[in-house]
C-alpha cells in the first residue's frame, strides 16, 4: 500500500474519525484506525463496537492496500508535521512509514484481518433525511436522555419515524424533551428506533446542515452515510416506555415568562439549592411568579419575576438545573409553561417559534414539604 | 431454752466472710487491696494450687505496730476510716473492716508485719483466733499468707472449681487492680510459674501493652474527654476490631473497678451504627467524679457502686466515646507501627494518639476551648471541612486516596458514601423533611410475601424518605416519587435490595427501625465499589464524609478509612 496525502486532508480525516476511537479499550486494535485505499483516495475508519465511523479524503494512490495504524500517534504526528504531502507506505502488514520533507516516521501498526467489520446494513433499502432537519431533532432532545445505567432503553433517544412527519424523544424519567418536524423525505418507513445519544452527537458533528443523508437500518444497526462520510450505531433494543401517556393535555395553569429573565432568576435561586436535590419553590400568582428556596444548614433566598399567568395560585417544586436545561434549548425569548397541581407534570413549549418544529418539554416537579 | 440467741463471733464471722470471701480470688483480690491502701509501691503474689493450698501477699507499705497487726484481725477493725463522715468519698480500696477477719475465720493466716525496716511483728491465727504472736525480722512492709483456705467451711470447698479456673479468676482480679493502679509494680506467681511482671508506667496503653502486648494495646483508641465535673478517659477498641478478640471490659471509678452495666450500655451505645448485630466492643474506661456523686458502700466486695446522677454520667461516656471515635485515628491502620514501652505519656508512635497530643498541649485534661458541655468539642484531628481539599485519586474504581503529612490515607468509597448517607437519611427521618422527585415513568415492583411485609411494617419510612408508595393490589408496589440522593442514585434497585434485606434478617439487629432502615437504604443507595468517579464527585464525596459525625466507620462497622503511616511505607522500601 502507498499513497501521497497533502497534511490537511489527512487532518481532516482524523478530526472526523479520531472521536469514535474509545480511550480505554481492552481490545488493542479497537486503538487503532483502519486506513484503506479506495478508487477516490483513502478511507479512515474508527470504532468502539458500539459506534463505528468512516470518511473517505482524497489522495493520491500508488498501490492498493489496507492497514492499520495507532490512532492517537497518526493524529499527533499529523498535527506536528509542516504543510507538505504526506507519503505514506506500508511494508508486509504491521510495517507503516510516513515521510513529509525530511520528516520520517515509521509505525507498527496491526493487521487489517484484526480490525472488526463493520455492521452490516443494507443502504439499498435507505431513506434520506437532510441533515440540518436530523441536527435540530438532536439538538433539542439529545440532552435530555438518561445517564444512568438502570434502565438502559432511557439511555437512547427514540427516533419515531412516521408518514408525514418524525419525532425524537428523550428522557431520563424525571424530565422529558419532545421534537416533531414535518418529513419531506423519500421512502421513510414508519420506525421507533431507540439510538445511543453519542452516535446522535458524531451524527450532528460530521455532517453538514445542507446535506441530504441516507439512513438505512441493520438487524439491529442504523447506518448514516453521506458521499464521503459513514457513521454506523448500535440500536438501543426494547420498547420505549409510552411517553404519550405521560405528557399532561389539561393543565389548564398556563404562564408566559421571559426566557432569558426566568433563566437569571434559576440560576441565582440555584446556588442556595441543595446540591443533591436543587429544589427551589416557585409560586405562581396573578402577573407575578416568586422564587425561594431554603437549605437546612445553609440559607435562603428569595426572588420574583413578572410573568402573564392565567389560573388558580399554585405552588410547586422543581429541580432547578432540570428546569435551567430546559430553557438553555428553547429556541425562543419567552417560554409558555402549564401546570395542573404541585404534583403534576409541567410542560415548557417555545411561544412564537417561526420554525415548523413543534417543541415540548415536560419536568415532573419536587415534592415540597412546608 | 430461748430460741433466739445472738451468734457467736465466730460463726458471725464465717456468714461474713460468705459475702467478701467467695473463693480464692476474692482473698487475693482484698489482700492486694489492703497492701495498695497501705501505699505500697510494690506488690508480689505468690498462689500455689489455684489459692487452695496457699496465698502469700507481700508488700512494701507503711507495715502496722504490733498493737494493731493484733487489733486488724478484728471484724470492723479499720485504720482507713474513723467517722460516718469518712464513708462520704471514700478513697482507700476498703473500709469496711471486714476482709481480714474475714479470711481469718476460713483459714490459717500468718501476718508478717514491720513499719521500720528491722524488727516486725509475727502473728499466726486459726479460723478467727489469735494462736500465736511472736517477732521476726523484715523490711518495712506486711507479708499475709493465708493456708488451709475454706478448711473449716466444707460446703464451701465443695463449691471451689479446679485449680485452673480459680487461679483464672484470681487473674481477672489482678487484672483490674493492675489496670487501675499502674504507678505500682505488680509481680505474681502461680505454682511457681510467673504470671504477672508489671512495672509501674504513666499511662493506661502502657499497661495494657504490658498486660497483652503492644500490638493490642496500640489498637485502642484514646478516650478523654470532660463533661461537667466528669471526666471520661481510657482505651476503646476500634469498631472495626471489635469482635476479633475477647472482650475485654473495664470500667474504674474514681480508681476503684467497678461492674456497670448502665455504663457498659451508654459505651455501647457510642458505637452505634458502626457494629453488625451482635459485635460488641472491648472498653477500658476510667471515670473521674466528684466524690459526693458516687456512692460506694452499696456492695459487700464493692463491685458495684450507685451515682447520684446516673443519667448524666451515661451521657458524658458515650459523647466521649463518640467523640473519640470520630476522629481519624480510630481507622484503622495498616501493618504493625512500633510501640515503645514505658516511655512518655504519649509513647505511642503513630496516629493513635494524636488526640492526647492535642488535647493535652494546655497541661490540664480539658478540652482546647472552653464550649459549653453537649456542644461538639472542637476537633482538629477530624477530616478538616473548609481545609482544601487534598488532590485525589480513585484506586480500581473503589478507594480513593490521598496524602497527608503523617502518611498516605485510604477511603473505601462505598463505605464513605454509605455513612454520608446514612446521617443524611437519618436527619432526613428526625426532620421529617425529604425532598422528592416524581416520576414521569412511575416504577412498578412485584415483591414476595416477605418483602411485601417489609415494605408494610416501613411504609412510613420509607415515606418519609421521599418514596411516594403505593399498594397496588398483591404483592405489587408502585412507586411514584423517589428522594434523589445522588445523581446515580437507582431509586428500584435500592427499594428492592433494602426490602431483601429488611427480609431477611428481621430479628438481626435491636437498633431502632428508623437507624435500621437508614442504614440498609444507605447501604443500597450508596455508590459501589467499581464506580468510576469524577474528580468533582470525589471531591464532593470527601468533604461529605468530612462532615459526618463518624467518618471512619461504615454503618457495618467496617472501615472507611484506612490509614498507612510513612514509617510503614518507609520501612516496607527499608528506608529505615
Amino acid at each position: 500500500m502507498r499513497f501521497t496525502i497533502t497534511r490537511e486532508k489527512l487532518q481532516e480525516g482524523l478530526s472526523a474519525v479520531t472521536a469514535s476511537i474509545p480511550a480505554k479499550t481492552t481490545l488493542p486494535v479497537l486503538a487503532n484506525l483502519l486506513v484503506e485505499t479506495t478508487e477516490r483516495g483513502i478511507r479512515l475508519s474508527g470504532t468502539d463496537l458500539d459506534i463505528a465511523v468512516s470518511t473517505e479524503v482524497i489522495a493520491d494512490v500508488d498501490s492498493q492496500g489496507a492497514i492499520t495504524i495507532p490512532a492517537k500517534k497518526l493524529a499527533e504526528i499529523a498535527r506536528e508535521l509542516p504543510s507538505a504531502p504526506v507519503r505514506v507506505s506500508a511494508t508486509g502488514e504491521q510495517r507503516v512509514t510516513l515521510e513529509c520533507g525530511k520528516t520520517r516516521f515509521r509505525l507498527l501498526g496491526l493487521p487489517k484481518d484484526e480490525f472488526p467489520s463493520f455492521p452490516s446494513v443494507r443502504f439499498s433499502e435507505s431513506w434520506r433525511v437532510r441533515s440540518g432537519d436530523l441536527q435540530k431533532l438532536i439538538s433539542h432532545t439529545a440532552f435530555a436522555a438518561s445517564t444512568e445505567e438502570s434502565r438502559p432503553i432511557l439511555n437512547g433517544v427514540l427516533w419515531e419515524m412516521r408518514p408525514g412527519h418524525m419525532r425524537m424523544v428523550a428522557t431520563n424519567g424525571h424530565r422529558l424533551a419532545k421534537i416533531e418536524l414535518p418529513l419531506e423525505s423519500v421512502g421513510a418507513p414508519s420506525a421507533d428506533l431507540i439510538v445511543p445519544p453519542k452516535a446522535l452527537e458524531q451524527i450532528r458533528r460530521l455532517f453538514a446542515a445542507e446535506e441530504d443523508l441516507e439512513i438505512a437500518r441493520g438487524d439491529n444497526h442504523l447506518g448514516f452515510r453521506s458521499p464521503f462520510t459513514a457513521v454506523f450505531t448500535r440500536l438501543i433494543e426494547g420498547p420505549y416506555p409510552n411517553y404519550e401517556q405521560v405528557i399532561p393535555r389539561d393543565n389548564e395553569r398556563v404562564a408566559v415568562a421571559d426566557r432569558n429573565a426566568l433563566f437569571q432568576a434559576l440560576k441565582r435561586m440555584s446556588i442556595i439549592a441543595s446540591d443533591q436535590t436543587h429544589r427551589i419553590r416557585l409560586a405562581f400568582n396573578a402577573g407575578m411568579v416568586k422564587f425561594s428556596v431554603q437549605t437546612p444548614d445553609l440559607g435562603e433566598a428569595q426572588d420574583e419575576l413578572s410573568v402573564s399567568y392565567e389560573g388558580d395560585p399554585l405552588e410547586i417544586g422543581f429541580n432547578a438545573s432540570y428546569l435551567l436545561e430546559i430553557l438553555r434549548y428553547m429556541p425562543t425569548d419567552e417560554v409558555r409553561m402549564t401546570f395542573k397541581a404541585p404534583e403534576r407534570a409541567a410542560t415548557v413549549e417555545p411561544m412564537g417559534w417561526s420554525d415548523p418544529a413543534k417543541y415540548l418539554c415536560l419536568v415532573m416537579p419536587l415534592r415540597l414539604v412546608d | 431454752m430461748p430460741r433466739i440467741a445472738v451468734l457467736p463471733n465466730t460463726v458471725v464471722d464465717q456468714i461474713a466472710a460468705g459475702e467478701v470471701i467467695e473463693r480464692p480470688a476474692s482473698i487475693v483480690k482484698e489482700l492486694l487491696e489492703n497492701a495498695l491502701d497501705a501505699g505500697a509501691r510494690s506488690v508480689e503474689i505468690d498462689v500455689t494450687d489455684g489459692g487452695r493450698s496457699r496465698i502469700r501477699v507481700a508488700d512494701d507499705g507503711t507495715g502496722m505496730p504490733r498493737d494493731d497487726a493484733i487489733l486488724a484481725l478484728a471484724r470492723h477493725a479499720t485504720s482507713k476510716i474513723r467517722r460516718t463522715d469518712d464513708l462520704v468519698g471514700v478513697g482507700t480500696f476498703g473500709f469496711r473492716g471486714e476482709a481480714l477477719a474475714a479470711i481469718a475465720s476460713i483459714s490459717a493466716i500468718e501476718i508478717e508485719t514491720a513499719a521500720q525496716d528491722g524488727a516486725g511483728t509475727l502473728l499466726r491465727a486459726e479460723n478467727g483466733e489469735v494462736r500465736d504472736v511472736g517477732e521476726c525480722s523484715r523490711r518495712r512492709g506486711t507479708t499475709v499468707t493465708v493456708t488451709r483456705v475454706f478448711s473449716n467451711t466444707p460446703s464451701r470447698l465443695t463449691f471451689l472449681r479446679s485449680p485452673r479456673s480459680e487461679w483464672r479468676a484470681t487473674a481477672d482480679a489482678l487484672t483490674s487492680i493492675a489496670l487501675a493502679r499502674r504507678d505500682v509494680r505488680l509481680t505474681a506467681t502461680h505454682d511457681g510459674r510467673q504470671t504477672f511482671a508489671l512495672a509501674p508506667v504513666s499511662s493506661l496503653r502502657g499497661r495494657v501493652a504490658a498486660l497483652w502486648g503492644g500490638a493490642y494495646a496500640d489498637g485502642l483508641v484514646a478516650v478523654d474527654d470532660v463533661t461537667g465535673s466528669i471526666h471520661v478517659s481510657g482505651l476503646v477498641e476500634r469498631p472495626g476490631d471489635a469482635g476479633t478478640a475477647a472482650r475485654r471490659i473495664f470500667l474504674s471509678v474514681n480508681g476503684r473497678t467497678v461492674r456497670d452495666h448502665g455504663i457498659v450500655r451508654a459505651a455501647e451505645a457510642a458505637y452505634r451504627s458502626t457494629l453488625p448485630a451482635g459485635v460488641r466492643p472491648s472498653l477500658l474506661l476510667e471515670l473521674t467524679v466528684p466524690g459526693d456523686l458516687v456512692d460506694v458502700n452499696v456492695h459487700p466486695m464493692k463491685a458495684e457502686v450507685r451515682f447520684r446522677d446516673r443519667w448524666m454520667l451515661e451521657r458524658a461516656v458515650e459523647a466521649a466515646i463518640r467523640r473519640a471515635l470520630g476522629t481519624h485515628e480510630s481507622a484503622p491502620a495498616l501493618g504493625s507501627r512500633a510501640w515503645s514501652f514505658g516511655g512518655t505519656q504519649n509513647g505511642g508512635v503513630g496516629t493513635v494518639v494524636d488526640t492526647e497530643v492535642l488535647r493535652r498541649a494546655d497541661g490540664g485534661f480539658g478540652p482546647l476551648l472552653d464550649t459549653p458541655p453537649g456542644s461538639a468539642a472542637p476537633d482538629s484531628a477530624r477530616l478538616p471541612d473548609d481545609a482544601p481539599i487534598p488532590p485525589l485519586v480513585q484506586l480500581r474504581d473503589t478507594y480513593l486516596m490521598f496524602e497527608r503529612d503523617d502518611g498516605i490515607v485510604l477511603i473505601d468509597q462505598h463505605s464513605a458514601h454509605e455513612r454520608v448517607l446514612f446521617e443524611r437519611f437519618l436527619g432526613t427521618l428526625e426532620r421529617g423533611e425529604a425532598p422528592s422527585q416524581r416520576l414521569l415513568f412511575p416504577l412498578t415492583l412485584h415483591l414476595g410475601p416477605a418483602e411485601a411485609d417489609a415494605f408494610e411494617e416501613h411504609q412510613d419510612l420509607f415515606t418519609a424518605l421521599g418514596f411516594e408508595v403505593e399498594g397496588f393490589g398483591g404483592h405489587t408496589l408502585i412507586i411514584r416519587a423517589v428522594p434523589m440522593p445522588h445523581p446515580r442514585f437507582d431509586a428500584e434497585r435500592c427499594i428492592r435490595e433494602t426490602l431483601d434485606a429488611l427480609a431477611g434478617s428481621r430479628f438481626a439487629s435491636a437498633a431502632p427501625r428508623h437507624e435500621r432502615l437508614a442504614a440498609t437504604v444507605a447501604c443500597k443507595a450508596a455508590i459501589k465499589a467499581g464506580d468510576a468517579l469524577s474528580a468533582a464527585e470525589m471531591r464532593a464525596l470527601f468533604s461529605a464524609l468530612g462532615a459526618t459525625a463518624l467518618p471512619a466507620h461504615d454503618v457495618h462497622g467496617r472501615a472507611t478509612i484506612v490509614h498507612v503511616p510513612w514509617d510503614e511505607v518507609d520501612r516496607r522500601f527499608g528506608r529505615r
